[in-house]
């Protein structure tokens, strides 16, 4: 007992270390979000400022002038949103579907075209952009927000991978007892395979949730009106080519931005641990 | 199969809130064109507060007239979109990109030949400073027209001036400056009376204040003697602190748009910057004592009087836009002498029209706007060389650039790899891009 | 048809019409750009195999393989390991998990525009959080992490295990996977944690283990976002220039979409030769449940 109490500490201890570490850029992009413009970006670094500027963080989502309008982002967030919801939605139906073929269902030709699906990340996304832009300028989609959620629809490489491993990590005979007991197909994969595998349904949708609030290429090729903007697009205001940029107020918007996904993140990575409540089925 | 009502309502609940969702997105992305106007679309590189000062000549334009709205969008990664938007057949009808990239986007017949337009609108070649009048006109053809120019200048800290002593007026007298003021402590470099290599911006260009101008006609001119000399003339810096102690003293400068930018933190005494310098001194040390003289030439090339690098923010219009009329009167009711001097002196930059007011240069935030304007009218004036392949040659120089600095080149071996890199690449361009057969003299055995 | 493959279609049938609406025409005309000299601006123009046979003798490309799989072969099994052991300690019964597993996955949550200039700034060689640690801890001259050029690709991959994040939420799902009875079985047997990890955690853990060592080449052999933004140029004397910056710099900055394109197609042949050899090494290694 005293030797696991003792072991205990030495976990909290390592993982204490560990997450400030870890934690370092994102600690340094709050205080930053909150010195005054002197302080940023100096040559000997202070950690926190020398007082504490709470308003950067209205300052910077309303960062504009009285003349000339301020950055819309309320406007920006509801973009994303309403993106990011589209995505998971998307990832969420398609995904499991697919892998489920892929990972315990045999038909002609599985194998070589989940080694296709497996060979369209490989080739690297620049030599693909000017082809694809070309196919949604065809669709007529280019401007609207079609070319960032519609094809999330349709299943990634990487999510019907992971879920495919997923799957086949689950032992076939619960499948095979399901079937004795006269269960299609469909059922065995709603009923017996999506609570299996709760984790790793988790993990997708999280990860198209996070992958899509933080796009950077995909808005920036496809969308152009600043009223459709997203707020990964909406962070490269702060920047400016020869008039200063305003490293308080971008590390501002920044944690506005990622504070979102954090608490998002916070509450979801309960759903991995879901797994432990039906281990007990396998085995 | 028992009909379960609960699993109904919520995929019937989902199903509502996905619709919802598809509704929104598509009624966001949805324009009404404005009434019995024609729209031209506006794509600008600068975002943030350059952007905003830009919206002010915009809205002047839309309010000055009845007919046309220019609706400006401000786009990071301009050039990589229009790229991609002119490869969809969709270019915007005006493009805020640089110099830089004309002749490359001119040479893949990216960009319209403004010069009917300017002709019919009364613009001349007269109204602008010359160098900045063939930066618009890469291999004489008139494609782009400034926004903002610049030119630049040797930016002293007077502090580390005796008094009364005038300003280094050759490059030796620089040398000489940095030689007496600089401060090496344990091995630990403290301040830098100057240093070729901040803030970098420069790098593939001190041969120019040798006299070699990196092409000559069609002749690539990078490992000529001049340049090795400027380069030899870089590297006697990191020989003189050490290239060890050079490099870690340069990994202390803050970061350029910062308190911490080197010159504002009095780290280096001195150094080349553009006329903009004004705005971050302002933003970051309004209390910094300086002074901006013409950057110092060698003894031996005093000829060159007037040498300083200008360049220039253009608007351009893509070859496939679709309201070029329309984007034109726009480019040109920029370039009238009140809305481009509001807009160069909001930006901090000098005008790069022949007439300037005298209000301009009297409440110009820079105080030393007279002799930036003066710099950007010498003849000697000198911008990147026009040559499509100069994206590449600004990778090789600046690599070279490194490599001496880093002893591991000498300057020699450098510009003579990087005229090797260049040479079969400016030879492919020139077939592939320009439709050229190998000329007989290029054409190797 | 078998009914069983008849139903496998339907299944499948959202990515086949994915992949062949919105991939299949992007992949074929890369691949036939890859033959051409294509400017972007203007239509391309059949050249035969000219831009692979200028890609062997470009020193820069040789150059940018180098780089690329020095990374690969560094960065990939450490981010492997640091995953798998953080999500190892994740999964153990300390209280605070929620909080620790957030601030482990932070850093993959931090905006580019932001990040950059972050990074830039921690491993600044002379003021930069991480050397004034190393200071403190009594190291004298430590390395100038950004402008050696000995150092700056030791930056990145200390960079990509910030990264491990992604990673870590994977292992920590599969880690949920593994049946608590096997555990059980080993306890009574008296194994101790090392050799339970062995014998259970590992070869459980084994698929999802292979689907990251894969994903994380695939994405290695990518690399591209990170040193763009803090390396321009590949800067230091292009010790930072990957394949794939480099590629995007013949697309983009060069206008050479067709030479680009045949790098990235050289690209694709070099990552799935290795994610051939990765399967079939890990064959034997990956423990499915085959009943």
């Amino acid at each position: 007992m005293k030797q696991k109490k003792f072991s205990l500490a030495t976990v909290h201890i390592v993982l204490i270390v560990l997450s400030l570490i870890f934690v370092s850029p994102l600690l340094w992009m709050v205080t930053t979000a909150i010195k005054p413009i002197e302080e940023t970006m100096t040559a000997t670094p202070t950690l926190l400022p020398s007082k504490f500027l709470w308003d950067n963080f209205p300052k910077a989502v309303t960062y504009g002038s009285k003349e000339l309008g301020y950055i819309p982002f309320l406007l920006y967030a509801r973009n994303t949103l309403m993106v990011t919801l589209l995505c998971v939605a998307g990832s969420v139906c398609s995904n499991a579907v697919v892998a489920y073929a892929f990972a315990r269902l045999r038909w002609p030709g599985r194998d070589a075209f989940f080694a296709v699906t497996l060979a369209t990340m490989m080739v690297p996304f620049p030599v693909l952009m000017v082809p694809t832009f070309g196919l949604f300028k065809w669709l007529g989609w280019v401007g609207s927000f079609r070319p960032l959620w519609v094809p999330a629809f349709f299943g990634s490489a990487f999510s019907i991978f992971l879920l495919r491993q997923f799957f086949r990590t689950i032992p076939m005979e619960l499948s095979e007892a399901a079937k004795i007991d006269g269960c299609s197909e469909v059922r065995i994969f709603t009923d017996v395979l999506l609570p299996l595998a709760k984790p790793a349904l988790a993990v997708v949708a999280l990860f198209t949730f996070m992958g899509t609030w933080n796009d950077f290429m995909g808005p920036m090729i496809y969308l152009s009106d600043q009223e459709t903007f997203t707020l990964s697009l909406g962070l490269q205001a702060y920047q400016s080519q020869h008039g200063g940029t305003q490293w308080n107020l971008l590390m501002a918007a920044a944690t506005v931005v990622i504070l979102p996904v954090i608490v998002v993140f916070f509450f979801a990575q309960k759903m991995f641990i879901q797994g432990i409540a039906t281990s007990g089925l396998k085995g | 199969m028992p009909v379960n009502i609960r699993t109904i309502a919520i995929s019937a609940a989902a199903l509502g809130v996905l619709g919802y969702l598809v509704y929104r997105s598509e009624d966001a992305t949805t324009r009404k064109p404005v009434a019995n106007k024609v729209t031209v679309l506006y794509w600008e590189k600068w975002t943030g507060d350059e952007a905003q000062k830009m919206r002010r000549i915009v809205n002047n334009f839309n309010a000055s007239q009845d007919r046309i709205f220019v609706k400006m969008l401000s786009i990071s990664g301009v050039a990589d979109k229009t790229l991609l938007a002119a490869s969809g057949g969709n270019p915007p009808d005006v493009a805020g990109l640089w110099d830089t990239q004309m002749t490359q986007f001119k040479d893949a017949g990216a960009l319209t030949d403004l010069a009917p337009l300017a002709a019919e609108f009364g613009i001349k070649e007269e109204d602008y400073i010359p160098g900045y009048w063939k930066l618009m006109s890469p291999g004489g053809t008139l494609v782009a027209f400034p926004t903002t120019p610049a030119s630049t200048a040797l930016h002293i800290n007077r502090k580390f001036l005796k008094p009364g002593e005038e300003p280094p007026k050759t490059l030796e007298e620089l040398d000489a400056f940095t030689e007496r003021i600089s401060k090496v402590k344990d091995g630990k470099v403290e301040l830098a009376g100057f240093l070729p290599a901040e803030p970098g911006w420069w790098n593939w260009g001190w041969g120019y204040w040798f006299g070699d101008k990196l092409i000559d006609g069609d002749k690539l001119t990078i490992n000529t003697p001049e340049n090795i000399r400027a380069f030899e003339w870089v590297q006697s810096y990191s020989k003189r602190f050490g290239v060890r102690e050079t490099q870690n003293f340069q990994s202390g400068f803050g970061n350029f748009s910062s308190p911490q930018n080197p010159f504002m933190s009095e780290k280096v005494a001195s150094v080349m910057q553009g006329v903009w310098m004004a705005n971050f001194i302002d933003l970051y040390n309004k209390d910094l004592p300086w002074i901006a003289v013409p950057f110092p030439l060698p003894k031996d090339r005093q000829d060159l009087k007037g040498m300083n690098f200008i360049a220039m923010d253009t608007l351009v219009i893509p070859t496939g836009a679709k309201h070029k009329r329309e984007a034109f009167e726009f480019i040109a009711f920029v370039q009238r002498q009140d809305q481009m001097e509001l807009l160069c002196s909001t930006h901090g930059k000098n005008s790069p029209l022949v007439k300037v007011s005298d209000k301009f240069f009297n409440t110009h935030l820079n105080p030393y706007i007279r002799l930036f304007d003066e710099l950007a009218r010498s003849p000697n004036a000198a911008y990147i060389p026009q040559i499509g392949i100069w994206p590449q040659m600004d990778s090789e120089l600046k690599n070279a650039f490194t490599e001496i600095n880093l002893g591991t080149k000498t300057p020699k071996e450098a510009l003579d790899a990087a005229q090797a890199r260049l040479e079969p690449q400016w030879r492919r361009y020139q077939q592939q891009v320009m439709g050229k057969g190998i000329t007989t003299a290029e054409a190797k055995p | 048809m078998k009914s069983e493959a008849r139903i496998a279609y339907l299944f499948a049938m959202p990515w086949i019409l994915g992949f062949l609406t919105f991939l299949l025409y992007p992949v074929l005309a890369s691949f036939f750009y890859s033959f051409t000299d294509f400017s972007v601006l203007r239509p391309p123009r059949f050249i035969g195999l000219e831009n692979y046979k200028e890609m062997v003798q470009d020193e820069v490309f040789w150059m940018t393989i180098r780089n690329t799989f020095t990374y690969v072969v560094a960065a990939v099994p450490l981010s492997a390991t640091v995953a798998i052991l953080l999500a190892m300690l994740l999964n153990t019964k300390v209280k605070g998990l929620a909080f620790y597993r957030t601030l482990f996955y932070v850093p993959s949550l931090v905006p580019m525009v932001a990040l950059g200039i972050l990074w830039l700034w921690i491993f600044n060689g002379e003021h930069g959080l991480l050397n004034m640690s190393l200071e403190k801890l009594g190291m004298s001259n430590p390395p100038n992490w950004l402008g050696d050029p000995a150092w700056s690709k030791v930056t990145l991959v200390m960079i990509a295990m910030w990264g491990s994040g992604n990673a870590m939420v994977i292992y920590l799902a599969g880690l949920q996977d593994i049946p608590q009875s096997l555990y059980e079985a080993a306890d009574l047997d008296g194994a101790r944690l090392a050799a339970k990890t062995r014998h259970v955690t590992l070869p459980m853990l084994s698929p999802v283990i292979l689907f990251n060592v894969i994903m994380g080449m695939i994405g290695a052999l990518q690399v591209f976002a990170v040193p763009y933004v803090m390396f321009p140029n590949g800067a230091p004397a292009r010790s930072t220039y990957f394949f794939t910056t480099y590629l995007f710099d013949n697309a983009f900055r060069f206008q050479r979409m067709g030479y680009a394109s045949a790098m990235g197609w050289v690209l694709f042949l070099i990552t799935l030769t290795l994610t051939f050899v990765a399967l079939r090494m890990s064959e034997r290694q990956v423990h499915y449940d085959r009943s």
